[in-house]
């Protein structure tokens, strides 16, 4: 599932980057169903695979779109990847939602960054080509095991983490934990710091 | 500030998934502001779940849902430029404390156990994890405790030891209901920790049992 041409994922980053851009900048409609087309039907099997229903992780894609158009301006191509970038958007509208399923019967809204200003401050990578750090993590990932990518991925997708993890692939809890703690350690050793 | 305890990988995993309750990723977006480690952990992650999602295969969306989205465009800034937030004091005097926590309301100092207080940080929506920050004066002894779920602290001013190591500020203590500690403050100032509890605690010892029905906030 790892795209293993370097100079196909390096031009996608670009692409993607530049269409962002494009919404951000004029608020290109062509540019925005060109993103749509990639990346609500991703997002969607994302959130299905996370366990959401059919419909709701359609709607719930729709609203990642939404908000990938609203927030494009602040998009900046110099220090996150595209597909980084649109992967956040899409995380921090989980956070949101698991929210507002919680919030019944409080009526106010209060929306809160849940990214919280991490990003304080210029980083160092800032000046690294963002799609060229994006190559570098597809490389990175092709280089992983078969186990220990599929212990990430799972991460990413299962609300019900590691427990949950160890009976689908059938392993004890200890060799989950280890295996990703490994995948991490086997990532940050081929990407350096990406600072 | 040198950092010496990090969350362990896989809450960075989750912090990075968006799979925390909001008040575990207080917690650890609180630890991230003082850590480049981590916070370059957590990017790398980023990146990586971006990768994750551009590599997945595509699930048809529902018929018209672009056409959907695109007569939604329009009305979409005057929306998102609303953010209405509930008066009510706001935290301004705990050095240390990330910006983006003061933006939460927080309740009063009150007492809870001798040299310790207690200050919850309202949330905007109930979460199952309490956050609070918690002040102890130098040379308390805390409870020995275990937790029936977990703990996490961030230490923003002062420093405690315990069985696990000594924390100062910026490190992140994590308690995952197996270990029972007994907590010694050794700084010279008050000591003032970012909390996010799970669960309750059973508490053992005197304090512990002044503490226990006033913790649950």
């Amino acid at each position: 599932m790892v795209d293993e041409t370097p100079n196909g994922a390096t031009s996608d980053a670009a692409r993607w980057a530049a269409l962002i851009e494009a919404v951000a900048t004029r608020g290109d409609r062509e540019a925005f169903a060109k993103l749509f087309e990639h990346f609500a039907p991703r997002i969607k099997t994302f959130m299905r695979r996370s366990g959401a229903s059919e419909q709701s992780a359609d709607e719930f894609a729709q609203e990642a779109l939404l908000a990938v158009w609203s927030k494009a301006g602040l998009f900046d191509p110099g220090s996150v990847g595209a597909t980084a970038w649109i992967f956040t958007i899409a995380r921090n509208l989980r956070i949101d939602v698991l929210r507002r399923e919680k919030r019944a019967g409080r009526d106010y809204a209060v929306e809160i960054d849940p990214e919280f200003h991490v990003d304080d401050g210029p980083q160092p990578d800032a000046y690294l080509a963002a799609s060229q750090t994006e190559s570098r993590v597809r490389h990175a990932m092709a280089l992983l095991s078969e186990e220990q990518l599929r212990v990430i991925e799972l991460s990413f997708f299962d609300e019900k983490a590691h427990a949950e993890i160890a009976q689908t692939l059938q392993i004890p809890l200890g060799t989950v934990k280890s295996r990703l703690r490994l995948a991490m350690n086997r990532l940050r050793g081929l990407l350096g710091d990406l600072s | 500030m040198t950092i010496h305890h990090h969350p362990p990988e896989e809450l960075l995993v989750a912090f990075a998934a968006g799979l925390l309750d909001l008040g575990q990723h207080v917690a650890i977006a609180t630890h991230l502001v003082g850590c480049p480690h981590c916070r370059d952990t957590v990017r790398t992650l980023e990146h990586v779940g971006g990768a994750l999602l551009t590599g997945l295969p595509p699930t048809v969306m529902s018929a018209g849902a672009l056409a959907t989205v695109e007569a939604r465009l329009d009305g979409l800034v005057a929306s998102t430029a609303l953010r209405p937030r509930p008066a009510a004091e706001q935290i301004t005097d705990i050095p240390g404390l990330p910006h983006f926590v003061r933006e939460y309301p927080a309740g009063p100092w009150r007492w809870i156990a001798p040299k310790v207080h207690l200050r919850p940080i309202q949330l905007p929506v109930a979460s199952l994890t309490r956050v609070f920050l918690l002040k102890s004066r130098p040379g308390t002894k805390m409870i020995e405790h275990t937790h029936t779920g977990f703990e996490m602290s961030c230490v923003l001013s002062g420093s405690f030891v315990h069985a696990g190591g000594h924390f100062g500020p910026g490190d992140f203590d994590f308690g995952d209901g197996t270990d029972d500690h007994e907590i010694m403050i050794d700084s010279v100032d008050d000591c003032i920790c970012l909390v996010a509890m799970q669960g309750d605690l059973k508490l053992n010892g005197m304090i512990g049992r002044l503490l226990q029905p006033l913790i649950r906030m």
